[in-house]
């Protein structure tokens, strides 16, 4: 398979700030990529590095195999759906999403009609006539993924693009985001923060630290087997156990993680504390148990009974479910 | 009494509850001193000339005959005011497009470029000449245009007087010298208002996010397609709004024209001869009516032309 982009130890600094720090990266064509980090992380600016509005300060990018150094953003076959939409205010929907084959200079039935074609695809037929100010944050959310693809993209970027959405609609959003990349085939590239979004959209993610990516795989593999702690931390909020804890539980001298879904309030288990905080999440509780100074999450669901603070809890975990890390 | 309720510790806090539980009432007390000074001495003013306007002068008695006429208008059109209002008007519309021109990169550098000390150095920079006595700057320009002045000087020096004095030899505009030309006026009044066209631009240019350059070029747009298409549109309202300042500002300035340029009168001239000296308030009212239609006209075309849409 070809990759769609390509990164070969790229690095993007400002000033003394390593924003991104020699980044090797692949992106196969076709899928649905995710760059996952915390802010400041450099995700973002491996989008615009993507999109030509950053340039490396070492290293190479190629999109489709083609060295894209000396490629300015608007020769890019790449296009971009910002994170606060950036839609024209002074154009209509209709002329947002039609811009793209305007500034190419298609004539102006042509372009109307395929704008509306976009339109449709992201369910907003009727509302070419509106201006931006007029629709709510999902709606100019469907205009600029609709404007971005106007010019049929071989890879398309998302900057956070759910980020201003409330949960429900950021839900229905992902679910239509990652079946329009099914039908359309292009190579997406997202960026999030939010860990449970690109778990859920991607077919391969990367986490980002510092301006270096700290694990690339699959979502099963990055959320079952991360390297690092940082990884196991931020993706899906494990207990990290120190080396000594790790070794105390029946494994290797070395840092592991649990996830908070794998241990079992029960009778008698390695793993003995006091209750210090309980959290209400509506499908079962979030229980902190306190051992030795060390904090440990676990899972309750619905129907396991509900401890008091302050009480001592017993948990026990498949041994299987503990992941030792070989990096810290 | 309950701990609930803390009780009103002065006539502040009594004023605070007033205020709070009738709000309009204090937007009452603020809005009505301004409201009062903008409705009575301005607007009362307006209209007093305005209705002068309508009155005519007796030709003989040179008494102003309170009637309603339209004759003063009329001699608007006589071919010697005619003339004043149209040199008038040309010297608006060469001054605003000038400024707008010269106004538009300083304004972008400022909005898009400058951070910081930069942008204190840029503010520094457009209010100084506004802090200096206009009359001052004006003389000072006098000086800088004259036949002995630097500006011929420099032109000798650099062996290009050859193009000062093309200038000066066209006609209609050119003259003696820059200082008794039309040309010299322009460039006076350029330098005047110019502040007035930046401020409003850089304020319109500096609502526009980077974000939507960067969409406009991630669309396939080039610079040039991008700042038709995108930046112009959307500082348009700033650009309109400077150049209300440097049109209506032109068409009634009587001091630059009078100091600079030929003797050939403009509107802001002519009022004040007319009031003045002539003692026709009649025709100075109407005078003074022409910046305000044109004003108006301006305006209405601006609209229509879609100025305002991204507002």
């Amino acid at each position: 398979m070809t990759s769609a982009v390509e990164f070969r130890a790229v690095s993007r600094h400002f000033g003394a700030t390593r924003a991104v720090d020699a980044v090797d990266l692949t992106i196969a064509e076709g899928t649905f990529f995710a760059m996952l980090g915390p802010s400041g992380s450099g995700k973002t600016t491996c989008l615009r590095l993507i999109s030509g509005f950053e340039k490396p300060t070492s290293g190479q990018i190629r999109i489709f195999a083609e060295d894209v150094s000396a490629v300015p953003p608007h020769l890019r076959n790449v296009n971009t759906v910002f994170q606060d939409y950036a839609l024209f205010p002074h154009m209509n929907v209709r002329d947002n999403v039609a811009y793209g084959l305007m500034v190419k200079g298609m004539a102006r039935a042509a372009r109307y009609a395929k704008a509306e074609e976009m339109l449709s695809l992201v369910h907003l037929d009727s509302y070419g006539d509106r201006k931006p100010a007029q629709l709510s944050g999902g709606q100019r959310q469907r205009v600029a993924l609709a404007r971005a693809l106007v010019n049929e993209p071989r890879v398309l970027l998302l900057d956070e693009p759910l980020g201003a959405l409330d949960l429900k609609l950021r839900e229905a959003m992902q679910d239509e985001l990652k079946s329009l990349q099914k039908r359309l085939g292009i190579t997406f590239v997202f960026v999030t923060h939010d860990q449970s979004e690109a778990l859920s959209m991607a077919d391969s993610l990367a986490v980002f630290n510092n301006g270096r990516i700290a694990q690339i795989g699959t979502p099963t593999d990055i959320y079952a087997h991360p390297k690092t702690r940082f990884v196991a931390d931020f993706v899906g909020s494990s207990n990290v156990l120190p080396p000594a804890l790790t070794q105390s539980l029946g494994g290797p001298a070395k840092w592991s993680s649990l996830r908070p879904e794998a241990l079992h309030p029960a009778p008698f288990g390695p793993i003995t504390g006091t209750v210090t905080v309980l959290r209400y999440l509506g499908a079962g509780n979030r229980v902190t148990v306190t051992t030795q100074g060390q904090d440990i999450a676990a899972l309750l669901p619905m129907g396991t009974p509900t401890p008091d603070i302050g009480a001592p809890l017993t948990l026990t975990f498949d041994p299987a479910a503990l992941h030792v890390m070989d990096e810290t | 009494m309950s701990d609930a309720i803390i009780a009103p510790r002065g006539l502040a806090d009594q004023l605070t509850t007033l205020f709070w539980r009738h709000p309009r009432l204090l937007l009452a007390l603020l809005i009505t001193p301004p409201l009062l000074w903008l409705g009575v001495v301005y607007l009362g003013s307006l209209a007093a000339l305005l209705l002068q306007s309508f009155y005519s002068i007796d030709e003989f008695s040179g008494l102003i005959v309170p009637e309603f006429t339209l004759k003063t208008y009329g001699e608007l059109l006589r071919p010697s005011n005619a003339d004043v209002i149209l040199r008038t008007l040309a010297m608006a519309i060469a001054v605003t497009l000038a400024s707008a021109v010269l106004a538009f990169p300083i304004a972008y550098f400022a909005a898009r470029y400058a951070k910081g000390r930069w942008k204190a150095a840029f503010y520094l920079g457009i209010m100084l000449p506004l802090w200096s006595s206009y009359l001052v700057k004006v003389y000072a320009w006098k000086l800088i245009l004259a036949k002995e002045g630097i500006l011929t000087w420099a032109a000798q020096a650099t062996h290009t007087d050859w193009l000062l004095n093309a200038a000066l030899s066209l006609p209609g505009v050119g003259g003696n010298s820059l200082s008794t030309s039309f040309i010299g006026t322009f460039l006076t009044f350029t330098y005047a208002w110019l502040p007035f066209m930046i401020l409003p631009m850089q304020a319109a240019l500096e609502r526009v996010p980077t974000s939507m350059l960067e969409a406009s070029a991630d669309l396939g747009a080039t610079a040039r397609q991008t700042f038709r298409t995108v930046v112009l549109p959307l500082a348009m309202p700033g650009i309109v709004a400077g150049s209300i300042f440097t049109f209506s500002l032109t068409l009634g300035d009587y001091i630059i024209p009078q100091i600079i340029g030929t003797s050939a009168s403009f509107i802001g001239m002519a009022v004040y001869q007319l009031q003045g000296t002539a003692g026709n308030i009649p025709l100075a009212a109407a005078f003074a009516v022409v910046p305000i239609a044109i004003m108006l006209i301006y305006l209405a075309l601006a609209k229509r032309a879609g100025a305002f849409d991204a507002l």
